[in-house]
């Protein structure tokens, strides 16, 4: 029997949808009638976008030599060449939050996803963690888009993830709350309805907007209603719900709002590539155009969940991603993995690429966009938390400058980059995560 | 509300008396517990050391309600042969057996006298029970995975309420599934056509016959697609290609490609070779092309360019689309090379000289309706459409109908009037703004699906029930409860009118019910969601072996091993045999791929059937490819993790986490290569940081050596003789397989109990506590009346106090200052 449940479409099909929109002259006439806050703001609002990769990096191949301006990029980085102006590589960063003591000690890779973007430490037995970066800077600059942010990741949610850690922690890098995980998605057809809706033209899509706007109200008015009847805990519960509903009706009201300047939409690609390089360009492909239609300025996604054995067929290696991560610290098989952190590097070039390519404003779109690249781990082997390999790309919107290895002290935490990106986007806070100070980037 | 005494709790009685009973007699000598305790112990376990953060010193033996959640660790250790450390003094066996049986006396006693039956917090259906749920409440199947994104799962299930969290994401993929189902269940006139596209696993060998294609067909697939409206539809069919373009075959002659609906053909295409350039062309002039005799046939060229695509009218509803290749010529083809099993382990083969390949179906994609001629007569509209008005003034009553028969099954209670005035406001507006009836219910189909009360499971608080104290759910709850255990989806008419009328908490009925729930072929559930994740079936299909380690592993291979796996877990569902033939069932299931793959001669279709076990190795689930193959890396076995899947799902004793920092394994002076596994275990185990644990999961591990790492049968590895020798933590030698089922079994508790707590696990849908522990032997032990009989475990989880009862919160403080108002 064949049981046939991936559907997908390749993403040459797509993108010929896109082609065509991209050869009208969308940006000029949509990004000024979209964005009139742009306008008035004296900043231009800068894109957000956090991706992580779990298992460390062999970092003796990361790690460019010199420090400055001058730097000679590592080999690992050498994608990065064409883009080297507009990259930041930031090394001796650390995420001890990640590490754990006694019998937890060894459920490093359960918790490295849930720290990358909060600093927090995840609680064991309970699932609660620490407000990421991108949720800050969704609640900040994401208000006034339809959508605040969108979360996606390549694999499919895990389901044995052991050592008494809630698979939400190995699932998601972004979390709304620290109690509330936010779903990656990683079906590249479902992205792109949730950007542009469920409809075949603009008239249909609205209507249906409508209709969700008046059943929304409804359900609330029920669920205020069955909350009386339930356990506090229970009521807890639904009323995150009930604040779910009204925020859904905010961006009802968004996208309403901006319908009236229908964009040229591409052809939904269909269902989930088989290969990696294929669906991770797409899910690369959709956020850049989702950054230019001002759909959402703040995105995450994540490469692989911790202990993935993806294999890279791409990158020359044969053996799964976290088998390759431990190595045994021998400098032939951390050769291999250095491999992979290559080939990973290469598909966050081609992001950087396109959001280069793409024009905004008076500049394009790298120009006004953070892009935070890296792991949680160190060497994979070990499981060490200290350095990161960490790339920062982007000049959000003029407040970064790029071409520079940055080295900090040994063992700065990594929460003390993250506060500083949120001040340059413009979110200026005492501290986050586990941040001890500012770091001066 | 009164709070019943239920069936469990009697048990629990009865448990605790007759431990009474024992302890009234003279205990064997070293049975003693504070004896034991102190001997072999509190030397770790004490006030000052403080091991594992334990002071067994100071607990008191004779109140072990009060340390409950102590207690019952160390009875699990001490059951689970893994304390007293080996490498300490320990006493034997039958000792430390008799010392868990009175702590867990006690401990069961202690619960019997005040038991807690724990509470699931709100409860959302998973995508799994929703699709489920619109099946039986539409008679309409969805793909999940289209319309709702994966759940987090805990503790190995992706059903615990815990983890089953809301987020705006989420809330918007329910109401625009809500809103795509019922356009499709009602059949929306306005449907535009979309693409739907079907793809076929790339490693998925067609040179023979796929299960439910026509025999004398190869390769294909089967479709089930819902057709949205009667009209016109676009199929389009892809071939494999290679890298560079071309067909993957192009070079096979005579390839017929054949489309048919519900088994009647609606196309041929005849396919053209195209050779390959190093091929010499045919001899002599090119014979002359034969007029088409069939009418349904086309004749196209394998050139890269090649274009599959034809138009036909199909009627709304679940049809079946079946695409193969006519098997046209069994002539042996005799090549230079032995082709691997799998076929397309290298597409780029189809380029070689000495390999003969044939075209093998990559995808499918329908789109539609073109020219709509409505929405037909489907299982859908049958199920919802209860009443057609003739006149305007039958309307309101009519729909009045529809909506009362879909609220009672969705919300899984009888509707009262407050749901149907809201549904009908939502029928009327619409109805009113279209003018036509069905959009009306629709759109009040739309927002039932959209309702908190069909998403979430609610189980409110009776006002009455003291807080703290555990009562008795309403019929209507345990209905709800019983269905999504068992099914995975919402309660049957029979169950909820049983419930609305009361009756269900009868244990007679009840009874009744969960053996007709069993018997039903909706317990399927059981074995793709609550086998598929005990046993890391679901983990499968991410499963990819080294292709050129394993060059005959492919997609049928893959399918086979689930099926195999979930066929012996259905026979002893469906023949309620004891749960132990899971691990010594001495027949499998298996068709001709599997029998290959397992050496099983005289087997041939792609069916399964039933056939004695190959031999006394592959009896149970530890001679199955399905576990073997989870639990290896992919290019060798991996005899850690197959010891820790055995810890963990087999005998409920997952291992702790390798400490961090460890030190790395030295690279073996005479080279990786150089060395057996067993020879690189040992010295991993030399590393006293890691030999605590590896000591008791290599053994397991090793005893399975002699299956590889898709499970296929060996001697030598990499040039050594598999030794499976080794010594079980508690002492027990194995040499394999068969020995180290035996041990398995010759323990049974251990299995059992295991396999009850992951079912009430699943059952209730919260992870099991300790309070949960009495619960679950008291259900071990009654089911091991009847050797531990499936229904029986079943039915004992059912009749528990954690299925049946709940606890109510205390009020908050918000509530108390509330009500000092």
């Amino acid at each position: 029997m064949t049981f046939i449940t991936k559907r997908h479409l390749p993403r040459r099909t797509f993108l010929r949808g896109m082609g065509v929109s991209l050869a009208l002259p969308l940006l000029d006439s949509m990004v000024p009638a979209q964005t009139p806050l742009g306008k008035t703001a004296a900043l231009p609002k800068s894109r957000f976008c956090g991706i992580y990769v779990p298992h460390g990096a062999t970092m003796d191949k990361w790690t460019p030599a010199q420090v400055g301006s001058g730097f000679e990029l590592s080999e690992s980085l050498k994608p990065l060449e064409k883009l080297r102006d507009r990259v930041c590589v930031v090394s001796n960063l650390a995420h001890p939050a990640a590490g754990g003591v006694g019998s937890d000690a060894g459920a490093d890779h359960a918790r490295s996803a849930a720290v990358f973007l909060s600093g927090a430490h995840p609680e064991k037995g309970s699932v609660h963690a620490g407000m990421t970066l991108d949720q800050i800077l969704a609640e900040h600059i994401g208000q006034d888009t339809p959508l605040p942010s969108i979360e996606l990741a390549i694999e499919e949610v895990g389901l044995n993830c052991g050592s008494g850690y809630g698979c939400a922690y190995f699932n998601t890098i972004s979390w709304r709350t620290p109690t509330l995980p936010l779903p990656m998605e990683n079906s590249p057809q479902v992205v792109f309805e949730r950007l542009f809706g469920d409809g075949s033209n603009s008239a249909q899509r609205l209507s249906r907007k409508k209709q969700d706007r008046s059943i929304l109200d409804s359900v609330s008015d029920k669920v205020a209603r069955l909350q009386g009847e339930l356990d506090p805990s229970d009521r807890v519960r639904l009323g995150e719900y009930l604040d779910d509903i009204r925020e859904i009706e905010r961006r009802i009201q968004k996208a309403e709002a901006q319908s009236a300047h229908e964009l040229n939409i591409p052809e939904a690609p269909v269902g989930i590539p088989e290969a990696f390089e294929d669906h991770i360009k797409l899910m690369f492909d959709l956020q850049v155009l989702a950054y230019r239609a001002e759909i959402t300025r703040i995105s995450t996604l994540m490469y692989a969940r911790d202990t993935s054995g993806a294999t890279y067929p791409n990158s020359g290696v044969r053996d799964g991603f976290h088998g390759a991560s431990h190595h045994s610290n021998a400098r032939a098989r951390m050769d291999t993995f250095a491999l992979i952190n290559k080939y990973h590097v290469q598909m966050l070039a081609y992001f950087l690429d396109k959001l280069l390519a793409t024009p905004d404003g008076d500049g394009n779109l790298l120009d006004h966009s953070v892009v935070l690249y890296g792991s949680s781990m160190s060497n994979g082997n070990q499981h060490d938390h200290d350095p990161l390999p960490i790339v920062v790309a982007g000049g959000a919107s003029g407040q970064l400058k790029g071409g520079r290895h940055l080295a900090f002290p040994a063992h700065t935490p990594m929460s003390n980059l993250m506060l500083a990106l949120l001040d340059k986007l413009g979110v200026h806070q005492g501290s986050f995560g586990d941040s001890t100070s500012k770091l001066e980037i | 509300m009164k709070r019943t005494v239920i069936p469990s709790l009697a048990a629990l009685l009865a448990v605790a008396f007759a431990w009474r009973q024992a302890g009234g007699q003279q205990p064997a000598p070293g049975s003693q517990p504070r004896a034991l305790l102190d001997q072999y112990c509190i030397t770790c376990h004490n006030e000052k050391l403080k091991t594992g953060g334990l002071e067994l010193d100071k607990l008191d033996l004779d109140q072990v309600g009060a340390h409950a959640e102590t207690w019952e660790k160390v009875v699990r250790k001490v059951r689970a042969g893994v304390m007293p450390p080996a490498a300490a003094r320990r006493p034997d066996r039958k000792a430390l057996d008799a010392f868990a049986t009175t702590v867990e006396g006690a401990l069961d006693h202690a619960a019997a006298a005040n038991p807690n039956p724990g509470r699931t917090p709100l409860h959302r259906m998973n995508r799994g029970e929703y699709a489920n749920a619109i099946r039986d409440l539409l008679g309409l199947e969805v793909d999940p995975a289209t319309l709702l994104p994966a759940d987090d799962s805990s503790n190995g299930f992706d059903n615990i309420a815990d983890v089953l969290g809301i987020s705006p994401a989420l809330l918007e993929r329910y109401v625009s599934a809500a809103a795509k189902i019922s356009r499709l269940a009602v059949g929306d006139p306005d449907t535009a056509p979309t693409d739907v596209t079907y793809t076929i696993k790339g490693d998925l060998s067609q040179t023979e016959t796929i299960d439910d294609l026509p025999l004398g067909t190869r390769g294909g697939a089967m479709i089930r697609h819902n057709f949205p409206l009667d009209g016109e539809y676009l199929i389009k069919l892809s071939l494999l290609k290679l890298s560079f373009g071309q067909v993957f075959g192009q070079s096979a002659e005579g390839q017929e490609l054949e489309v048919t609906l519900n088994g009647e053909r609606v196309k041929l295409y005849q396919l053209e070779a195209v050779p390959y350039f190093f091929m010499r062309e045919s001899p002599g002039a090119p014979a002359p092309e034969q007029p088409l005799t069939d009418p349904l046939a086309e004749r196209v060229k394998m050139s890269p360019n090649i274009h599959l695509e034809f138009r036909m009218n199909v009627k709304a509803g679940p049809e079946t689309i079946g695409v193969d290749f006519l098997q046209n010529g069994h002539a042996a083809v005799e090549d230079l090379v032995r082709r691997p099993m799998s076929s397309t382990h290298d597409p780029n083969v189809g380029m070689q000289y000495g390999y003969t390949t044939a075209p093998h179906l990559a995808r499918v994609d329908i789109t539609g309706p073109y020219n709509a001629t409505g929405p037909g007569d489907t299982p859908s509209r049958r199920r919802i459409f209860v009443c057609h008005p003739g006149a305007p003034s039958e309307e309101i009553p009519c729909a009045r109908q529809i909506i009362s028969n879909l609220v009672r099954r969705a919300f899984r209670r009888a509707p009262v009037d407050g749901d149907l005035e809201a549904l009908l406001s939502f029928y009327q507006q619409e109805r009113t703004s279209t003018g036509r009836f069905e959009a009306g219910i629709e759109m009040a189909l739309r927002r039932i699906l959209a309702d908190p009360e069909f998403v979430f499971r609610f189980e409110p608080s009776p006002a009455a029930a003291p807080p703290n104290t555990p009562y008795r759910i309403s019929d209507t709850e345990l209905a709800s409860r019983l269905s999504f255990f068992l099914w995975s989806s919402i309660p049957d008419d029979e169950l909820l009118n049983l419930a609305i009328q009361n009756k269900l908490h009868e244990p007679a009925v009840l009874e009744r019910q969960t053996r007709r729930m069993l018997e039903d072929p909706r317990s399927h559930a059981l074995a793709t969601n609550f086998a598929g994740q005990w046993l890391y079936l679901r983990d499968l299909k991410s499963a990819n072996p080294d292709s050129r380690e394993f060059p005959d592993f492919d997609d049928n291979l893959r399918q086979a091993f689930q099926r195999e796996t979930e066929m012996l877990f259905e026979s002893i569902l469906r023949e309620d045999r004891s749960v132990l033939d899971l691990l010594d069932a001495d027949y499998t299931f298996v068709n001709e791929r599997l029998a290959k793959h397992y050496g099983i001669p005289n087997i041939y279709g792609p069916d399964f059937r039933r056939v004695p076990a190959q031999s006394d190795a592959r009896r149970g689930l530890l001679g199955q490819g399905s576990m073997l193959l989870v639990t290896s890396n992919a290019n060798r076995t991996s005899p850690v993790q197959r010891g820790k899947w055995i810890l963990e799902n087999l005998l409920g004793s997952p291992p702790p986490l390798p400490p961090p920092n460890v030190p790395p394994l030295k690279e073996n002076s005479s080279g990786v290569a150089g060395a057996s596994v067993r020879e690189r275990m040992e010295e991993h185990r030399a590393n006293p940081v890691c030999a605590g644990c590896h000591k008791i999961m290599d053994p397991i591990g090793l005893a399975l050596e002699n299956f590889d790492g898709v499970g296929e049968w060996r001697t030598m590895d990499s040039g050594f003789n598999i030794d499976a020798s080794g010594q079980l933590v508690d002492g027990t030698k194995v040499d394999g397989p068969s020995s180290l089922r035996k041990a398995l079994l010759n323990r049974p508790e251990a299995f059992v109990g295991t396999m009850t707590e992951k079912l009430l696990m699943y059952g209730v849908g919260r992870e099991t506590k300790y309070y949960d522990m009495p619960v679950v032997r008291s259900v071990m032990r009654d089911s091991a009346r009847d050797r531990y009989r499936f229904s029986e475990l079943i039915l004992g989880i059912v009749k528990s106090a954690p299925f049946q009862m709940r606890v109510k919160e205390a009020p908050s403080k918000e509530d108390n200052s509330r009500k000092a108002e």
